[in-house]
């Protein structure tokens, strides 16, 4: 027993001896930290804006009214935007995900919403190309190079300078050292993590929850993926060139091919036509009523809302009533277009995780974005609360448009207000599963090829 | 310097590669890669291109098919843009699946661009797309990374550079012999490839092959040239500091993840953390309180509008707005589309301006990063930059203008100040107003754009040159 502590410790020593790993290890360190700076950059910036919002809206609507006076509600209507955002989640901050890309405000008036909902925010484009250096990119790309790193060459470092057969032949157990020296550097690995993580835990000031904890699990559970990705290529006893290749190779595949040919097959099997289309249907459905008599428009209204059936709308002329069923009928006519897009967005989301079961770094991506609220589906959501709000506005409009109500004896502040998508605790177990598949293959793959390339070979002089 | 001995030693590089299995198996995938990503890009840019025209023509059909409206109805009405990719995106889609599709233009607002391909994306997109671009960018330096990393270490691992440098040989012509050889075999391997692959991409998605067109691929072959004349270079400059082979190999995988992924991610966040961007509700703020200063058209008091107002009965000899001959209506809401759109067009150009402060870090680390400097001069040529997509902004919101001061001029002219909203012109006169067309950026402009890195890559030439004739010089890296 005593000997194998010895073999241990001196393991530890040549271990954390080689300048490589140490350099490497602040390395990482430093670009997570940069990583946290700039996750919590980005977010905070994003909720300083919308905590600004409820003053916007303030000052927009009293203006709107006190241009309004003596205008009724009719004419007024038209004209106040009401604010909508997108609150980020405390996980936010540690992966930004398609925060950046997709709007997180968005401000609509009563007219027909879907020309309105898919307002772009504005942005540097090359800066959504480069994307962010956030703590989910350390952790998804840069962990997996740390480990690489520590690695690529812990046999047939030894193999090539000679230390290796000295080794072989002075110990019965070779067994045991090829365990210690493993052990160590997973160990390693596992404190680096762990480090990183309880860092971006007390700078992001990420509350102890169960999200929390998923993320931690998520990463642990995908560091472990790459541990024993590069323990397979080492057991196949190749030398150092051919390891750092393999391995640098199997992660540009992994991080950059695949995602680049996944991201084609999904777009050319679930392509959205539908997106152009439903602008211009809705701006038809819109415009042609213009020019259409009112009684039919009216009776699509009356539909959805019989209640203003006994409100008169006259034929001959302009009316505020006639004028929001119009809008309201852009809609209705470009609804089925609508909701065919939604549906896609939300196949393509499906088609890429099931994809992505091939792929561990996509899995994870996908997860922590899942955690952190930063994924398509979170967008999808935020549109349709949107769309939800939307409604309220109009029907808390509508009995004052009918009505005939001055602008200046409606309450303009009590209108319902926006409630914000509320974080959404994913289930995960499906992606962590598949993940750590993935691991129980590659352990199993490098004990076989342990046994049969350093641990079975009858003669020790030449192995 | 023997030029003899420099053909002998580049020739033998070039025999080596073909000599070997693993370096042509490399070479295998990466021409499959190649013809795969330029296979999709085509197919999707045609496909694409093929949706937004027919996009266009139902707005088209739409807009001629009007009956007779009130000319501000038509203002409302808008009218929609579809942004069609360039003819050699499918080489390089640079930003065009982060910048919005399609763009509403109507009276009053300058709407953003939208549909972008990003935004219904979740999140796959953002490990990086692979175009054909992205492989002569980033893949092709990692196999001449793999060709060249032990063409010097491996010559002093074996002890064959001492016997060179015995025999005629100096160490400056074995350095410019490799990276000679290596060049041209990259050259070989895949100058004709890409040349092909953009002159078959663009025959056959568009009638025939313009001037600019020709141009512009002849300047990329050119720029992926200098490219990989550089990156032999560093290879063989790396090769030739290293003790042995598997040093070299660790040393240039370091700089190829540093050139690749840490450099741009950091320049790119860098630019945005010291040029801050406002946000949408910032930018719109910022414009709404400057109208608000110069004039407000819904307000009667107003000083600016009111002075308008006296100005134009002035001009007319009237006394009342009903009496002119001109309908006054027509008239303010021309004079706030002015303000207006001069405000938008002043911050937009301030966004703009951020914006580029932003990717100047990029631009200006080219001189540190030679990926920095293809990167934007393939997108300039390619018709996928920054200032392509600016430019669209820029002529959709020019073509919204004269569009929406058309209707109002017709509106000014043909409706009667009374009974205003009841009226109606005719259909005709709307309808011959000029359709849309995208005025690419001209070759000029793009190289103009592209300056920065043609000259990084120049510099880069230049610095690899003397790189390698300083190590030549220095005794402790022959041995």
């Amino acid at each position: 027993m005593k000997s194998r502590q010895k073999i241990l410790f001196l393991e530890c020593k040549n271990f954390l001896i080689g300048k490589a790993v140490i350099f490497s290890a602040i390395c990482l360190l430093c670009f997570g930290v940069y990583g946290f700076y700039h996750g919590k950059t980005i977010i905070d910036r994003q909720q300083k804006t919308i905590l600004s919002i409820s003053d916007i809206q303030k000052k927009h609507l009293d203006q709107i009214a006190s241009h309004g006076r003596g205008k009724p509600v009719g004419t007024t209507a038209y004209y106040p935007f009401f604010y909508t955002f997108n609150p980020a989640s405390p996980w936010a901050k540690f992966s930004i995900g398609q925060r950046d890309i997709n709007p997180f405000t968005l401000k609509v008036k009563m007219l027909a919403i879907e020309g309105q909902l898919y307002d772009a925010e504005l942005t540097n484009p090359l800066t959504l190309l480069v994307g962010n250096l956030d703590a989910s990119f350390v952790f998804i790309f840069l962990f997996p190079l740390l480990i690489i790193a520590l690695t690529y060459n812990m046999i047939s470092g030894e193999q090539e300078n000679g230390v290796w057969k000295i080794l072989r032949t002075s110990t019965t157990n070779i067994k045991a050292a090829i365990f210690y020296k493993l052990l160590v550097r997973f160990a390693f690995v596992l404190t680096m993590t762990l480090l990183l993580f309880f860092s971006g835990i007390l700078i992001l000031d990420l509350p102890l929850t169960q999200p929390t904890f998923q993320l931690g699990l998520v990463l642990m559970v995908y560091v472990i993926f790459w541990f024993s990705l590069s323990i397979v290529i080492v057991s196949l006893g190749k030398s150092t060139s051919f390891n750092a290749t393999t391995m640098v190779s199997i992660w540009i595949f992994l991080c950059i091919l695949f995602p680049g040919v996944a991201n084609i097959i999904v777009n050319r099997n679930i392509p959205i036509p539908e997106a152009a289309e439903t602008t211009i249907k809705q701006r038809e459905g819109y415009h042609e009523k213009w020019d259409l008599p009112k009684k039919p428009t009216m009776e699509k209204f009356y539909a959805v809302y019989p209640q203003y059936r006994k409100y008169p709308i006259p034929e001959d002329q302009f009316s505020p009533g006639w004028y929001y069923a119009m809008q309201l009928a852009g809609d209705l006519e470009s609804a089925n277009s609508s909701e065919v897009l939604f549906s896609k967005l939300n196949q393509r989301q499906e088609f890429s995780e099931r994809l992505a079961y091939f792929n561990p770094i996509l899995t994870a991506q996908q997860l922590v974005n899942k955690v952190a609220n930063t994924d398509l589906s979170n967008h999808i959501r935020y549109l349709e609360s949107v769309k939800w709000h939307h409604k309220q506005i109009r029907e808390y409009f509508y009995p004052f448009i009918f009505e005939v109500t001055p602008t200046e004896a409606m309450d303009w502040s009590g209108y319902p207000k926006y409630r914000p998508v509320t974080y959404s605790q994913e289930v995960l177990s499906s992606g962590i599963l598949v993940i750590i598949i993935w691991i129980a293959l590659g352990m199993a793959l490098s004990i076989i090829l342990f046994y049969k390339n350093f641990i079975q070979i009858k003669d020790p002089q030449n192995a | 310097m023997n030029t003899r001995l420099i053909k002998i030693i580049a020739r033998q590089e070039w025999a080596a590669f073909f000599r070997a299995r693993l370096p042509l198996g490399l070479y295998a995938v990466l021409l499959s890669m190649s013809i795969l990503a330029i296979y999709i890009g085509w197919q999707y840019v045609n496909n694409f291109n093929e949706h937004q025209t027919e996009a266009k023509e139902e707005v088209h059909d739409h807009w001629m098919k009007q009956p007779d409206r009130h000319p501000h109805r038509v203002a409302h009405y808008g009218y929609l843009v579809f942004r069609e990719k360039s003819p050699l995106s499918f080489f390089d889609f640079g930003l065009d699946s982060y910048v919005g599709n399609s763009v509403f233009l109507e009276a009053h607002r300058q709407n953003t661009i939208n549909m972008s391909e990003a935004g219904f994306s979740n999140g796959m997109l953002r490990f990086g797309e692979l175009s054909m671009a992205v492989v002569f960018q980033l893949l092709v330096p990692l196999f001449i990374i793999f060709i060249g990393f032990h063409t010097i270490a491996g010559l002093k691992e074996n002890g064959l550079l001492k016997i060179l440098l015995c025999q005629k040989a100096t160490f400056r012509d074995v350095l410019l012999g490799k990276a000679a050889g290596i060049t041209l075999l990259t050259w070989f391997l895949f100058l004709p490839l890409l040349f092909l692959g953009l002159l078959i991409g663009t025959v056959s998605h568009s009638a025939g092959l313009s001037t600019d067109e020709l141009i512009r691929m002849g300047l990329i072959v050119l720029s992926y040239g200098i490219y990989f004349l550089i990156i032999s270079m560093i290879v063989v400059a790396v090769s030739a500091i290293s003790t042995n082979a598997r040093n070299a190999l660790m040393a240039l995988v370091l700089i190829w993840i540093l050139f690749y992924v840490m450099v741009p991610k950091s320049a790119q966040n860098l630019g945005n953390t010291i040029f801050v961007a406002p946000d949408k509700i910032t930018f719109e703020q910022g414009i709404e309180s400057d109208i608000a200063k110069v004039g407000d058209s819904h307000n009667p008091n107003d000083p600016h509008f009111s002075e308008l107002k006296e100005s134009t009965l002035k001009r007319y000899g009237v006394d009342s707005i009903q009496a002119l001959p001109i309908n006054y209506g027509a008239l303010v809401m021309q004079e706030g589309e002015n303000i207006s759109s001069g405000i938008f067009d002043k911050h937009y150009n301030q966004l703009i301006q951020i914006y580029k402060s932003q990717n100047s870090i990029a631009s200006f680390l080219s001189f540190i990063d030679p990926f920095l400097a293809i990167r934007n001069i393939s997108m300039n040529l390619s018709g996928t930059d920054f200032e392509s997509f600016t430019e669209f902004q820029k002529q959709t919101e020019r073509y919204r203008f004269e569009k929406t001061q058309a209707l109002n001029k017709i509106h000014l002219n043909q409706i009667k100040f009374k009974d205003d909203s009841k009226q109606r012109v005719n259909a005709q006169s709307f309808q011959q107003q000029p359709e849309f067309k995208f005025q690419p950026v001209p070759i000029k402009m793009s190289l103009r754009h592209g300056a920065m890195g043609i000259s990084a890559l120049f510099f880069w030439v230049l610095a690899s040159f003397t790189l390698l004739s300083f190590i030549s010089k220095k005794r402790q890296f022959q041995l």
